[in-house]
């Protein structure tokens, strides 16, 4: 299809518009996928790389994230008694909100026993706490209130001492923050406050097994995994409902785009296509040159908008290090597919009107 | 009408699908940014309206809490009797509160629970449509859209704070995106956290004599430890926690409907010139200079931005009509700041966009409305 090439890169303004219009779209939308997916991958880092397949929580709670959870006195106790369980690693956390710079941030705190485990599993500098006014913070957010080790921040009613930066634990509404779990204790004054245990059983025993086991009262005993599908849905009713809009909506307006501007060039080109019928050609071939142009400029368009998706997700992850942009192949695929979809529709409505002219009635006006 | 501005409607309007496609794209994307603005405004005010509704004028908190949202505060119990003591204070009331789950079946809602005292004045829940507004021991008292969601009513149990309680009363009023509000009895509360003398919050009522910035203040002056605000300053917190949380979202948006709206408005009002080539030509053989026809390529864009602006507008505003009525607990609030910022990305939409032809229109050449046949 020589014809179809040639007429297509003559003007190449144009073509390089086309291109550029469906390239812009396409990456606009994949973007934004990306930017939610991260969102989800970033809920579930601290449950991903803490230790243990099975979660003890307060009766009724059954998400990590969203609620403050208090388990009964002589919990830890009683699972640790259980057969088939290898490790209990309990943990106190709690949403703290501070100030800095004018601005309210949040510190998703996390209180552990270095002994035992559940701390950052990525400490990037420093130590853990050792002491109760001792806390780790998440490096971006370090970075952001320009924190450094040594350095003095309020929490709450005291005053903490920064010892570690971590890596991996910011989130959608925040940051990770990791102290001692006396010092959430003492914080939350609440002397034996436990929030969660986390169980790994002992090899050979599996996870679900486990968890139907234990029978503690007060406690609801969870999968780790079913935890975290619960800390999604949390988050998808609370955060999904806008992100999901704006996903939507760019969705439209890309996919929009991408029909307006093969429409457009497709129409503008009617009189060659007219030209070409007068010289006999049949509207099999008009057809098909039609949807082989709206395709080049389409794919080459969607090729450059998945770069441009991929080069501003990595502009936008290094100048603001909290967000993550997980661009999936579903999404792309996706998106690929409703655009051509969209071109190859947005030129044949056009082509149509072309492939009913008489031909000599392009020569006139 | 000018003539710039008639030129511009007759060569926007000849191609209807076109200008319909345009107007479409800037509507959606900026209606992107208004809906957002909208939606973030709306989950501020729906996270007021506990702080706004408990009737307290001055709140007293654990040094360094200034919010209520997914926070926690612990005091000494002691506090309230501080409290009590200093001048200007009619009447304090201690509450516990937490983040807790409420379940009951399969229904699960996050809400914020309650501790209330038995003689509590301030606190409670502002809107009983069924029952009772006091809450005993083992009682509670929850928004009866999450009672409806359940399939449970007055009598019925649910389990909370790790325990079970029964429906005592339906309040409304009392739930938004992210949570409700139950109210339950301080003691059960208090037995849940191991019976330790604590309390969350402690509500004032300041005299008639007195203003709750004074009032605010002597505490401050007199108990340790603790954060006084006023119910307006706690409430405007609230409300800045989550602007500010949402700060980085809002500006990816923005700058994402302002580049698609960007596009779609560039390209129509380019494509529009360039299909109008003719029609410049004739203009300028006919004595028209360069300047008028730059006007009437920016006077395209303006009325494609301005409708795509209005018809952006209407939607938004009919999202903000059909969203709560469809049991979505999401409110959307269009505030004027959030019209001007989107009036104004606008008018920059249709600035920028009138540059691109700008090249086309001045390199017209008037002969080439002579020439039979050419490119059009």
């Amino acid at each position: 299809m020589l014809l179809a090439r040639r007429n297509l890169f003559r003007d190449r303004t144009r073509f390089l518009l086309s291109v550029l219009g469906v390239a812009v779209s396409i990456g606009l939308i994949l973007l934004l996928a990306g930017y939610r997916s991260g969102i989800y991958r970033q809920a579930s880092a601290y449950l991903d790389h803490a230790q243990g397949s099975v979660l003890v929580a307060e009766r009724g709670v059954r998400d990590f994230m969203g609620t403050s959870s208090v388990l009964p006195a002589g919990a830890e106790q009683a699972v640790r008694q259980a057969p088939g369980v290898a490790r209990v690693i309990p943990v106190v956390s709690q949403f703290v909100i501070f100030e800095m710079h004018g601005r309210k941030d949040g510190f998703f705190l996390v209180g552990y026993d270095p002994a035992k485990g559940g701390g950052p599993w990525d400490l990037a500098t420093g130590r853990e706490p050792e002491a109760d006014d001792e806390i780790v913070v998440d490096e971006t957010a370090a970075r952001q209130h320009g924190l450094a080790i040594g350095d003095q921040i309020r929490l709450l009613d005291r005053d903490a001492t920064v010892v570690g930066l971590s890596g991996g634990t910011t989130f959608w509404a925040g940051s990770m923050a990791f102290a001692r779990i006396s010092t959430l204790q003492s914080l939350l004054r609440a002397p034996d406050l436990q929030s969660f245990l986390l169980v790994t059983p002992t090899g050979g025993t599996d996870a679900a097994a486990i968890a139907n086991r234990l029978s503690i009262p007060g406690t609801e005993v969870l999968l780790k995994g079913d935890v975290i599908a619960n800390d999604r849905k949390l988050m998808a009713r609370v955060y999904d409902a806008p992100i999901g809009l704006m996903v939507a909506i760019a969705f439209v307006v890309g996919v929009l785009v991408v029909g307006l501007v093969i429409y457009t060039a497709t129409i503008e080109r009617r009189r060659e296509y007219g030209a070409l019928k007068a010289i006999g050609a049949r509207n099999r071939i008009l057809y098909r040159v039609v949807a082989l142009q709206a395709l080049i400029a389409a794919v080459a368009g969607s090729a450059l908008g998945v770069g441009l998706a991929y080069g501003a997700g990595t502009g936008l992850m290094a100048w603001r290090p909290q967000f993550q942009v997980e661009i999936e192949p579903v999404a792309i695929a996706f998106v690929l597919a409703a655009s051509l979809l969209m071109a190859l529709f947005a030129a044949l409505i056009p082509a149509r009107a072309v492939a009913r002219l008489e031909p000599a009635e392009v020569f006139r006006g | 009408m000018s003539a710039e501005g008639l030129l511009a409607r007759r060569s926007l309007t000849r191609n209807r699908v076109r200008f319909a496609v345009s107007v479409g794209g800037v509507a959606l994307a900026l209606s992107l940014t208004l809906a957002l603005d909208a939606i973030y405004a709306g989950v501020a005010n729906q996270l007021t309206t506990y702080v706004d509704r408990a009737g307290a004028d001055v709140w007293v908190a654990q040094a360094g809490v200034r919010n209520l949202h997914m926070v926690a505060s612990w005091l000494p119990a002691s506090v309230t009797e501080r409290v009590r003591a200093v001048p200007g204070v009619a009447e304090a009331t201690p509450i516990l509160y937490s983040t807790d789950t409420i379940s009951a079946g399969d229904e699960r809602g996050v809400a914020y629970v309650i501790g209330l005292p038995a003689d509590e004045t301030m606190g409670g829940p502002w809107d009983v449509v069924q029952g009772s507004a006091r809450v005993g021991r083992g009682e509670i008292i929850v928004d009866q859209g999450f009672a409806r969601k359940a399939g449970v009513s007055i009598g019925d149990t649910v389990t909370v704070l790790g325990g079970q309680a029964r429906i005592v009363g339906l309040s409304q009023g009392t739930a938004s995106l992210v949570n409700s509000v139950a109210f339950v009895s301080f003691d059960d509360f208090q037995a849940v956290r191991g019976g330790a003398p604590v309390v969350s919050f402690v509500l004032v009522k300041v005299a008639t004599t007195t203003s709750p910035e004074a009032v605010a203040a002597a505490i401050g002056g007199l108990v340790p430890d603790v954060t006084v605000q006023t119910g307006t300053d706690f409430s405007a917190q609230e409300r800045r926690l989550v602007m500010d949380m949402s700060a980085d979202v809002i500006s990816i948006m923005n700058a994402v409907g302002f580049v698609v709206g960007l596009a779609v408005v560039a390209l129509t009002v380019y494509v529009a010139t360039l299909a109008r080539r003719r029609e410049y030509g004739v203009l300028k053989a006919l004595g028209a200079r360069n300047g008028l026809l730059y006007r009437v390529v920016l006077a395209q864009s303006f009325l494609s931005v301005a409708a795509g602006f209005l018809v952006g507008l209407a939607f938004t505003s009919l999202l903000a009509f059909v969203v709560p009525r469809v049991g979505l607990n999401l409110e959307l609030s269009i505030s004027a700041a959030s019209l001007i910022k989107v009036g104004l990305f606008a008018a920059i939409i249709a600035g920028l966009a009138s540059i691109l032809p700008v090249r086309q229109v001045s390199s017209v050449d008037p002969a080439v409305v002579f020439r039979r046949g050419a490119a059009v």
